[in-house]
């Protein structure tokens, strides 16, 4: 007994820097943004921070409409990711699932979205989509598909439609990765089974493949949606929100008002209410998940 | 003869996959191939033969700017890396073998930061950053990127724990070791791949980082390569061979990970996602 107590005590040692550092890096600050969501704090008049109670939040929810419109575009965008990429995923597992030479390789591939930069890769692909020597627009004008060259990221439809799809090309190796994981998982003997019984192959997919993926697909939709609700750096870098804040996200609106209007009060509170909206979709998340089973 | 074709079009379907993929790496590469003219003239990927110019990799490394920032980057990511993994890997080893309130508690601490908007810590840091005089240092992005790659380090090296045998530590105990000191002796280095897995995916992290870096840093001496990769994107619109030259090297670490590493990380995600 004496022996199991003090083997604890190790235990609680070993825990101890990680938890410091957590506390300090991340919950520390985490709740002193919630106590700087009830000032007034402005980088331009530092030292004059005053608390001004639930201002910033009635301030926000009454009057302010880029809140409002980057919040519906934050939804759009992060069901949008994960709509597309869970669809897209599964059907690229599937397809690597099967039997075929050099899967460590084409998996190496598939991580490549995921895994560079996001400054590079953003940098790419304004390069792929430029309106005059972009390879696409040369392409698609060549195939006779378009006479004018698209204005990718700068009309309005168009800008969103293009950062969620390169959001979805950035996330779905992760869908793809984690899925096939899955797959992997599920017992081959099922699959033999349902052979014998005279199952098709689409048939087994909907009855075996997929039922057996319930409990991936949960956490891998729910990290996802979580990611993509607070992702900053994938629209950033392609558009910063424009053209004149047609592709304004969240993170992006508390970005500039913390760091461009010196707001950090007023961003704060706008933070703590993306936490929130990020909460009820997660919630929401949760519950249709849970009357599919 | 049905079989055959069926097989071909599943290979087509992956090429075609995997083309879409990698197209704005294949195309980076194409272009930092180019000279500056044939960027903009020839618009096929990659350039002819004997057209083939490799001027833009010595042209970006004399840019001084740039070179700092490729060694800010280096010594940022190394120290994160260092820190990561020691703190990582302590702490991967209590939840992994001590059971109790207290680590289960911490694990799901880890879980539910997972949720945190980055944005809401990186506000309030950046204040107490300025009062501690942190802002604008890299000790200051150091401590950020130890925290920002913890929990995945954590999880990761728990899984890599979990799957060596308790008899190691046993037999270590048995000798008269401490348990303190059969992990240090006996666990860490039969580990020795988990531990290098784990140590390249903070460095490529932090590497890779560009929100905090973007926050925290504002001195030109002291960006990191995707901050001066930026740069270069707004001052030199005009040579994008130059930048994809710029951006291939930015890009470097992260193919060696994916290269050497990426079993290992794919199956991280893989015990991660299953077990839920």
């Amino acid at each position: 007994m004496q022996k199991k107590k003090k083997s604890k005590r190790l235990g609680y040692l070993m825990l101890l820097p990680a938890l410091a550092v957590i506390l300090l890096i991340q919950i520390y600050p985490f709740l002193d943004g919630f106590k700087l969501s009830f000032t007034n704090s402005n980088l331009l008049s530092p030292g004059k921070e005053k608390f001004i109670g639930v201002q910033n939040y009635i301030d926000i929810l009454t009057k302010d409409k880029e809140f409002y419109s980057s919040l519906s575009f934050s939804f759009i965008y992060a069901i949008s990711i994960v709509v597309f990429s869970y669809v897209l995923g599964m059907l690229i597992a599937a397809l690597l699932n099967m039997n075929m030479k050099g899967r460590g390789i084409y998996r190496a591939v598939i991580l490549m979205p995921w895994v560079i930069a996001p400054m590079v890769m953003a940098a790419n692909w304004l390069w792929l989509l430029n309106d005059q020597f972009g390879l696409i627009n040369h392409v698609l004008m060549e195939l006779k598909i378009i006479e004018k060259p698209i204005l990718f990221l700068t009309t309005r439809y168009m800008s969103r439609f293009t950062v969620t799809m390169i959001g979805v090309w950035k996330n779905l190796p992760f869908m793809t990765i984690t899925l096939l994981a899955g797959m992997q998982g599920i017992p081959g003997e099922l699959y033999e089974a349902a052979r014998i019984d005279g199952g098709g192959k689409i048939k087994s997919f909907f009855y075996i493949t997929l039922p057996s993926l319930r409990s991936v697909s949960k956490v891998s939709v729910t990290l996802l949606l979580i990611w993509a609700f607070n992702g900053f750096e994938n629209i950033f870098l392609l558009t910063e929100g424009g053209p004149s804040g047609n592709t304004m996200v969240l993170p992006i609106y508390a970005y500039n008002t913390a760091f461009f209007r010196s707001k950090m009060g007023y961003a704060s509170a706008a933070s703590v209410l993306m936490l929130l909206c990020m909460i009820v979709l997660c919630l929401i998340n949760q519950k249709f998940s849970r009357n599919n089973e | 003869m049905k079989r055959a074709i069926s097989r071909m079009i599943m290979y087509l379907v992956t090429f075609a996959v995997c083309f879409l993929l990698a197209l704005p790496v294949i195309s980076m590469f194409g272009t930092s191939l180019k000279t500056k003219t044939m960027a903009m003239s020839d618009l096929g990927m990659f350039p002819k033969f004997q057209d083939v110019y490799l001027g833009n990799f010595s042209k970006v490394l004399h840019v001084e700017s740039f070179v700092k920032s490729i060694f800010n980057s280096i010594f940022v990511s190394v120290v994160a890396m260092i820190f990561c993994v020691l703190i990582a890997a302590f702490a991967g080893y209590a939840i992994s073998r001590f059971k109790g309130k207290i680590f289960s508690g911490f694990i799901g601490l880890l879980l539910v930061l997972q949720m945190l908007p980055m944005m809401l810590t990186l506000i309030p840091m950046f204040m107490i950053y300025k009062g501690l005089g942190l802002n604008n240092t890299h000790a200051g992005l150091i401590v950020a990127y130890i925290s920002f790659s913890l929990t995945f380090a954590i999880w990761l090296l728990k899984g890599f724990f979990d799957s060596v045998p308790m008899e190691l530590e046993e037999s270590g105990l048995i000798d008269g070791c401490s348990q303190f000191q059969a992990f240090i002796r006996i666990i860490l280095p039969i580990s020795k791949p988990g531990l290098a897995t784990v140590a390249i995916f903070t460095f490529v992290r932090s590497w890779n980082e560009y929100m905090m870096a973007r926050i925290l840093i504002q001195t030109d001496e002291l960006k990191t390569i995707n901050l001066a990769l930026q740069k270069f994107v707004q001052e030199n619109l005009v040579d994008w061979s130059l930048l994809s030259a710029g951006a291939v090297i930015a890009t470097v670490p992260t193919l060696l990970f994916l290269l050497f590493a990426q079993k290992y990380l794919v199956q991280g995600l893989m015990a991660g996602a299953v077990k839920g």
